[in-house]
C-alpha cells in the first residue's frame, strides 16, 4: 500500500537537503519561538518571518501544492482554537492596510494572529522534516541529547503507523466485503468495537515478535546506535544566514512595526 | 565437534493449556541444511523459538554446544540467528543500516568494522548501495533480504528461519533460493511449501500436532505420497514423475 510519507521529498538532493540535521532542528526550533512570542494583535511581522521558512521551501525543490495540502491537513484543530479567541475579544480596533483603514475587533486580528503564527510555524516545519530524512532527524535529536528512549519511541511510531495503517485498511476492506447492508447503530457500534479489539491484539502480538527480533539479535535493554555527524562549512554558512535573519527581523523590522 | 543443535525430549505447553510441542527429539550437524516441513500448527515455529531460548520448556536444547538457559542466551543468540516470518517485525530501525548494524553493535562491534561488516552483508544480499533506505520503502523481496542480513551480520554459525518464501513472487523467491544457497551456515527452514524446502535442504523433518513423525533425506521423505498426505502436505513438482 502506497502512503503520504511526511517525508516524502526528503530523498531529494538540494543545498537544504545536504544541511545537517542538528542545525536545521536548532534553527526551527528558535525561529518557532521568536514567532510565537509576536504580540497577539499583530500581522505583518509574521509575513516577514514567513520568507525564511518559504526560501528554505524554494531552494529545497519542495512543491506548494504539498505543503499547502499539508497545511490545510492539520488546519481543523488550530482553526477551532482561533474561532474561540473571536468570542472573547470584543474591543473595537482599527487597523490599518497602507492607505485603508479597517475597523474590526481585537478577537477577529487575534484570530487571524493565530492562523498566521500556524501558518508561518507550519512552513518551518514542513521545510524541515521534507528536507531531512527521518532517520537523520531522529539522529540529530539523539546529538542534541534529547532522551534517547523518546527518540527510539518516535523511530517506532514512524516505522509502525504506517505497518499499523496497513492492518485498518485490510480489516476495513474485508469489513466492506461482507457488509452489503446498515445493520443499525447498535450493531455497528458493536462491530467497530470488535474491529478495534482486532487491531489492538494485532499490534500487541506484533509488539512481541519485534521485542522477540531484537532480543535475538543481543538486545539488552540499552540502545546501541551509530552515527557520524560532521558539521561542516556549509552548515556554519546556514546558521550565520538564519541568525542574520532573525536578527534582522527582532531587532529592526519588528520594533518598526509592531 | 559438537552438534549444531541437540534437542532432547522438549515439551512445552502455551499458557492456554494447547500442547504446542511434545517430546521433540532433533539432532542437527554442523552446515546441514534441515527443512522443518508440517501443517500449520504442527509446531515448527514454536521449535525454533525454543532454539532461540525464547520458550522455557521442559527437555534440554542444546546449541553448538552450550545448553539453553537465561545467563547464556546472549551467547547462545550469537550462534543462532533467527528470522521471523513477517520481515516488518525484523527490520524495526529507521534505516537499512541501523536494522543491519544492530546485531554487531549489541555484540561490541563499533567504527570503521561494523561499517564495513554492514557493508558487506548487504553486497551479499544484493542490497548493496541501499543502506540509507528506510525499511517500508523496500519491495517485498528486497525486505525478506534485509531480514536475512540483518541475522548475517552477526555472523552466526547457524540460522533459523520461519517460512522465509512466504508471499513472494516466483522472481522474489527465485532470488532467495540463491542467496540462501550461497550461505555457508546450518540452515534450519521452517517451511510449508515443499518445492521451496526440496530446492534448499537435502534433510526434512516433519512436524505433526507438535512432535516429530519423519526424519530423513529430504527427497525420500518428499516422494513419499503417503505420509506426505497423511500430515497434509504434497509431493514437491519437482519430485513428481
Amino acid at each position: 500500500m502506497h502512503h503520504a510519507y511526511i517525508d516524502k521529498f526528503a530523498y531529494q538532493d538540494s543545498p537544504v537537503h545536504r544541511l545537517d540535521s542538528r542545525v536545521k532542528l536548532v534553527a526551527v526550533i528558535v525561529f518557532t519561538a521568536l514567532v510565537i512570542s509576536v504580540p497577539r494583535h499583530s500581522l505583518s511581522i509574521l509575513v516577514c518571518y514567513a520568507v525564511g521558512p518559504f526560501a528554505m521551501l524554494v531552494i529545497g525543490g519542495i512543491p506548494i501544492r504539498f505543503t499547502l495540502k499539508h497545511i490545510v491537513i492539520v488546519s481543523p484543530f488550530v482553526l477551532v482554537l482561533a474561532a474561540s479567541s473571536v468570542l472573547y475579544g470584543k474591543a473595537p480596533v482599527a487597523v490599518e492596510f497602507g492607505p485603508f483603514t479597517v475597523h474590526t475587533t481585537t478577537g477577529w486580528l487575534q484570530f487571524f494572529n493565530i492562523l498566521a503564527k500556524f501558518v508561518v510555524t507550519m512552513l518551518a516545519l514542513i521545510a524541515l522534516v521534507s528536507t531531512t530524512r527521518f532517520a537523520e532527524l531522529l539522529r540529530g535529536l539523539e546529538k542534541l541529547r534529547v532522551p534517547k528512549l523518546l527518540v527510539v519511541q518516535l523511530g517506532f511510531l514512524y516505522r509502525y503507523i504506517f505497518v499499523l495503517i496497513d492492518s485498518v485498511h485490510h480489516i476495513l476492506r474485508a469489513r466492506a466485503g461482507r457488509k452489503l447492508r446498515y445493520l443499525g447503530a447498535k450493531a455497528e457500534l458493536k462491530t467497530a468495537g470488535s474491529m478495534v479489539g482486532s487491531l489492538l491484539i494485532r499490534s500487541i502480538n506484533t509488539a512481541e515478535r519485534i521485542s522477540m527480533a531484537m532480543q535475538a539479535r543481543g538486545f539488552d535493554g540499552t540502545f546501541r546506535t551509530h552515527s557520524k555527524m560532521r558539521i561542516t562549512l556549509k552548515d556554519y554558512l546556514f546558521c550565520a544566514a538564519a541568525c542574520s535573519f532573525l536578527l534582522l527581523i527582532y531587532l529592526i523590522i519588528r520594533p518598526a512595526l509592531i | 565437534m559438537p552438534s549444531a543443535v541437540e534437542i532432547e525430549g522438549f515439551c512445552y505447553t502455551y499458557p492456554d493449556g494447547t500442547v504446542a510441542l511434545s517430546d521433540v527429539s532433533l539432532k542437527i550437524s554442523p552446515g546441514e541444511r534441515v527443512a522443518l516441513i508440517g501443517p500449520n500448527g504442527a509446531g515448527k515455529s514454536t521449535l525454533l523459538l525454543a532454539m532461540n531460548g525464547f520458550l522455557k520448556g521442559s527437555g534440554r536444547v542444546v546449541i553448538d554446544g552450550k545448553q539453553v538457559a537465561g545467563r547464556n542466551k546472549k551467547a547462545i543468540r550469537s550462534v543462532i540467528g533467527c528470522v521471523l516470518q513477517n520481515p516488518d517485525e525484523q527490520l524495526f530501525m529507521p534505516t537499512l543500516f541501523d536494522d543491519v548494524a544492530f546485531g554487531p553493535l549489541n555484540m561490541g562491534i563499533v567504527g570503521r568494522q561494523l561499517t564495513s561488516r554492514v557493508e558487506n552483508v548487504l553486497r551479499k544480499v544484493g542490497l548493496a548501495g541501499m543502506s540509507h533506505k528506510a525499511p517500508h520503502h523496500l519491495s517485498a523481496g528486497q525486505k525478506r533480504a534485509a531480514a536475512i542480513a540483518t541475522v548475517l551480520a552477526m555472523s552466526p554459525a547457524i540460522i533459523a528461519m520461519d517460512e522465509p518464501d512466504s508471499h513472494l513472487d516466483p522472481r522474489s523467491r527465485r532470488g532467495l533460493v540463491e542467496l540462501l544457497a550461497g550461505l555457508e551456515q546450518t540452515l534450519v527452514i521452517a517451511s510449508c511449501n515443499m518445492n521451496f524446502a526440496a530446492e534448499l535442504c537435502s534433510r526434512a523433518v516433519v512436524m505433526d500436532q507438535g512432535s516429530i513423525t519423519a526424519d530423513g533425506k529430504a527427497r525420500e521423505i518428499m516422494v513419499n505420497s503417503e505420509l506426505m498426505l497423511k500430515h497434509g502436505l504434497e509431493v514437491p513438482s519437482s519430485f513428481k514423475v
